[in-house]
């Protein structure tokens, strides 16, 4: 006799003991007595170290105090944040003077506002964006931040700037509202989409034109107040840096990794030779030496600022780093890839640039993150040459008079302003593979 | 620490090449000062007492009391000033190859700085000296009773020296627990991992201030070292080293003569002391050498003070001062027993 059913059974939810949270407990954490024993003594000594830090760092701790003597008042065994909120404008603009601090806040406001249409997928000319980002909001921020007489090439640049970052948000503007790019929207207002490629061109340059023209008459009349590199510090002093390291140190790595393969003697033994010598000195005597042996090879009267120097050092120190990792992502591309890239006719740019390079990159996001990670971190090294980065004020606190020997709290503080920033910037790099790699998904 | 050290050496060779060949820049430092209009003054990383960042981001302290009595006697105005910090492997080659025109900064006068890289030193504006920090319920009440001790000290200058000599000298059998940084140091000290502490006397009296019960630590009275501290100016030239040396000297026979930066207007126009008159440039020329104004020792006690007052404000009672006791050390004017002296401006 055969029992045959012939309807489905109901589908009946997973047991209990599989779904609910102890059923996970009991099969994660207490299979076993010695397992048991285990969780047990763990939580209990996470126990232990919450509850201190929590006592110490909160329960304990004074907010609000003068100065230190203040803070042992309140509880001798507490943390004393104060201290450290009363740095805080040193902790982040450094001795930037504090009517001008609103320069730094727009500088970084408009770099954010330049870079959100990268983000926005209805918007168009993304690799353009990109290209002003590096090229042309240095000159505008660093202008924004140093001040002082600008000369007739920072006028030409900031003005391009400025017509740059105007023409990005009318493009995101038009690409958000009315699903086109800027030139097209701009074409068809002057009723021009139906002339010519050539008339069309004419007409947007015209346009650009009389913007720049605009713009440079406008900001001749307008000059901001110097501010002396020695009063840049703290978080922004530490951002300028590893910025200007991560923009420049990219490129110049993958020139310096394309001259390595070169096939050219000249151009492989000098980029190798540059490589292997900046990569076998530590960044620190690098630094050293950019600042203190550098000058005396300079013909006399010539000073470079210890910022530039500082800033030459770091850029050069990682390009290295990064042309090796560019070349690890260039070696790992078969060469089946270049030899049909050649059979359709691409020259050498046009290989490396449209086939090789795009994919080389792509392997190479983890490593690429790790360095600039890395190069973050590296430019607290500069508060030991005497500049005051955020490791360098935070240094300085346990030195001030009112805060003598407050040295902790200042440390954990930089520790979590640091893992807030090199965290989001893995979880970024991770989300960058996870979308660029969604081809190869099926 | 090692790393240090060879940093040291490499700046140390660099100075000494540079010091060899004669800078050119060297002869008028003072034209070149004028012209930039600004006096470029070199301190250290920041130091209680002598030159620290306030919460504004604003530097102060005794050493940039002296940058800023230069930078008034030249042109008037304290802030003509661009400070700069330099770490200490650095200082000397960052004075000879022309970054600073002036070393402000707790360098020891030695013999073999003075004379081997191409630097000269004024005339000390502190005379500090290395001691020992001890709990007062140790009953230790003399250096000598530190037999056997573990003392907490920090690396990589004459300290530590110092302290193994002290030993050896008087037998003691004293161990050293070595840090870097002397934060860590004063931890230990306070978390009961070492018996005494080293350092220099001066700073020693700030980091005692900020224990939690200073009342239960004291300084002995022994002295192990001599550290006379002193601002240090490029080798050969005269000019510029009489600018700074007598911008210095202003501050301390301003307060031999009771000249202070409240009542400076006052004596200017209504003293009949010649000594006063000739100082503050009422009458003679004593400007005339150095190539200043009339004016110049006016400039200076009118925007930093006299030596007592910044003494008082940095080193000593005041609210950004580490409370140094003045009176009987040697940093008390000659008419007190001290060893600031002036020589006569006249």
């Amino acid at each position: 006799m055969a029992i045959v059913t012939k309807e489905k059974t109901a589908e009946r939810p997973a047991p209990i003991s599989e779904t609910s949270v102890f059923g996970w407990m009991r099969k994660n954490l207490f299979s076993s007595a010695f397992n048991t024993l285990l969780t047990l003594f763990t939580l209990y000594i996470v126990y232990l170290t919450l509850s201190g830090v929590f006592t110490w760092g909160i329960v304990d701790a004074t907010f609000i105090a003068d100065n230190r003597r203040e803070c042992y008042d309140n509880s001798l065994t507490g943390a004393c944040w104060a201290g450290v909120i009363a740095w805080f404008d040193n902790i982040f603009y450094g001795r930037y003077p504090r009517d001008e601090i609103w320069r730094i806040n727009f500088g970084l406001f408009l770099l954010v506002l330049w870079m959100a249409p990268l983000w926005m997928a209805k918007v168009r000319g993304k690799v353009l964006i990109g290209a002003t980002v590096v090229g042309l909001y240095p000159f505008l921020a660093g202008y924004l931040f140093a001040g002082g007489d600008k000369g007739l090439f920072m006028q030409v640049m900031i003005s391009a700037a400025i017509v740059a970052f105007a023409i990005n948000m009318g493009n995101m503007l038009t690409g958000l509202f009315k699903n086109v790019g800027l030139n097209t929207f701009l074409i068809n207002l002057a009723g021009q989409s139906k002339a010519s490629d050539k008339t069309r061109r004419n007409v947007l340059l015209g346009m650009f034109g009389i913007a720049f023209v605009a713009v440079y008459i406008w900001q001749m009349g307008w000059t901001a107040e110097r501010v002396g590199w020695t009063r840049w510090g703290g978080l922004f002093l530490t951002l300028v840096i590893s910025g200007i390291g991560i923009a420049s140190s990219l490129p110049g790595g993958i020139l310096l990794a394309l001259g390595r393969r070169s096939k050219l003697p000249v151009v492989r033994i000098l980029s190798t030779g540059f490589i292997e010598v900046f990569r076998s000195v530590p960044l620190i005597t690098v630094l050293f030496m950019a600042t203190t042996m550098f000058p005396l090879f300079m013909p006399e009267g010539f000073v470079l600022n210890k910022l530039v120097q500082v800033i030459i050092a770091v850029v050069l120190f990682n390009a290295c780093y990064m042309a090796e990792i560019v070349r690890a992502g260039l070696q790992a591309i078969p060469k089946g890839q270049s030899e049909g890239a050649h059979t359709i006719g691409l020259g050498y740019w046009g290989t490396m640039g449209l086939i090789v390079m795009p994919q080389a990159l792509k392997h190479m996001i983890p490593n690429i993150v790790g360095n600039i990670i890395g190069l973050l971190k590296d430019t607290t090294l500069v508060s030991i040459i005497g500049l005051f980065d955020l490791l360098g004020m935070l240094r300085s606190i346990s030195k001030d008079v009112p805060w003598l020997g407050l040295h902790k709290e200042p440390l954990i503080f930089g520790a979590i302003l640091f893992f807030i920033i090199c965290f989001s910037m893995s979880k970024y790099s991770r989300h960058l593979e996870v979308k660029l790699s969604a081809g190869e998904k099926h | 620490m090692k790393l240090t050290t060879g940093l040291a050496s490499v700046a140390t060779l660099a100075v000494m090449a540079v010091s060899s060949a004669t800078i050119a820049s060297a002869q008028d430092t003072l034209e070149i000062v004028k012209e930039r209009g600004h006096v470029r003054c070199q301190v250290g990383p920041p130091s209680p007492g002598y030159y620290n960042l306030d919460a504004e981001g604003n530097w102060y302290g005794l050493d940039v009391a002296v940058c800023q009595a230069v930078a008034s006697a030249i042109f008037g105005d304290a802030g003509a000033l661009e400070i700069q910090s330099v770490s200490s492997q650095a200082r000397f080659t960052s004075l000879a190859n022309g970054d600073s025109d002036l070393l402000s900064r707790t360098a020891t006068w030695t013999m073999t700085r003075d004379t081997q890289l191409g630097i000269d030193f004024l005339s000390p504006n502190f005379y500090d000296g290395q001691g020992f920090t001890v709990r007062v319920d140790s009953g230790i009440t003399s250096a000598m009773e530190l037999a056997g001790a573990k003392v907490c000290v920090t690396t990589g200058t004459t300290t530590e020296l110092n302290l193994t000599d002290f030993s050896r000298v008087n037998d003691l059998d004293i161990s050293n627990v070595t840090f870097e940084d002397y934060n860590v140091r004063d931890d230990t000290y306070l978390n009961g991992g070492c018996d005494a502490v080293t350092g220099d006397k001066s700073s020693m009296a700030g980091n005692i201030a900020s224990f939690p019960v200073p009342a239960d630590h004291m300084i002995l009275p022994e002295t192990l070292s001599k550290e006379p501290l002193a601002a240090a100016v490029r080798h050969g030239d005269s000019q510029w080293r009489d600018v700074v040396q007598w911008s210095i000297f202003a501050l301390i026979n301003a307060e031999e003569l009771g000249i202070t930066m409240a009542n400076v207007d006052d004596m200017r126009a209504n003293s009949t002391n010649p000594n006063v008159r000739r100082m503050l440039g009422v009458e003679g020329n004593l400007h005339d050498g150095l190539g200043l104004e009339a004016d110049w020792a006016y400039n200076i006690i009118k925007n930093v003070g006299n030596y007592g007052e910044i003494y008082e404000a940095y080193m000593g009672g005041g609210e950004q001062g580490i409370g140094i006791e003045r009176a009987g050390s040697l940093n008390a004017l000659w008419t007190d027993g001290g060893l600031m002296y002036s020589p006569p401006m006249r």
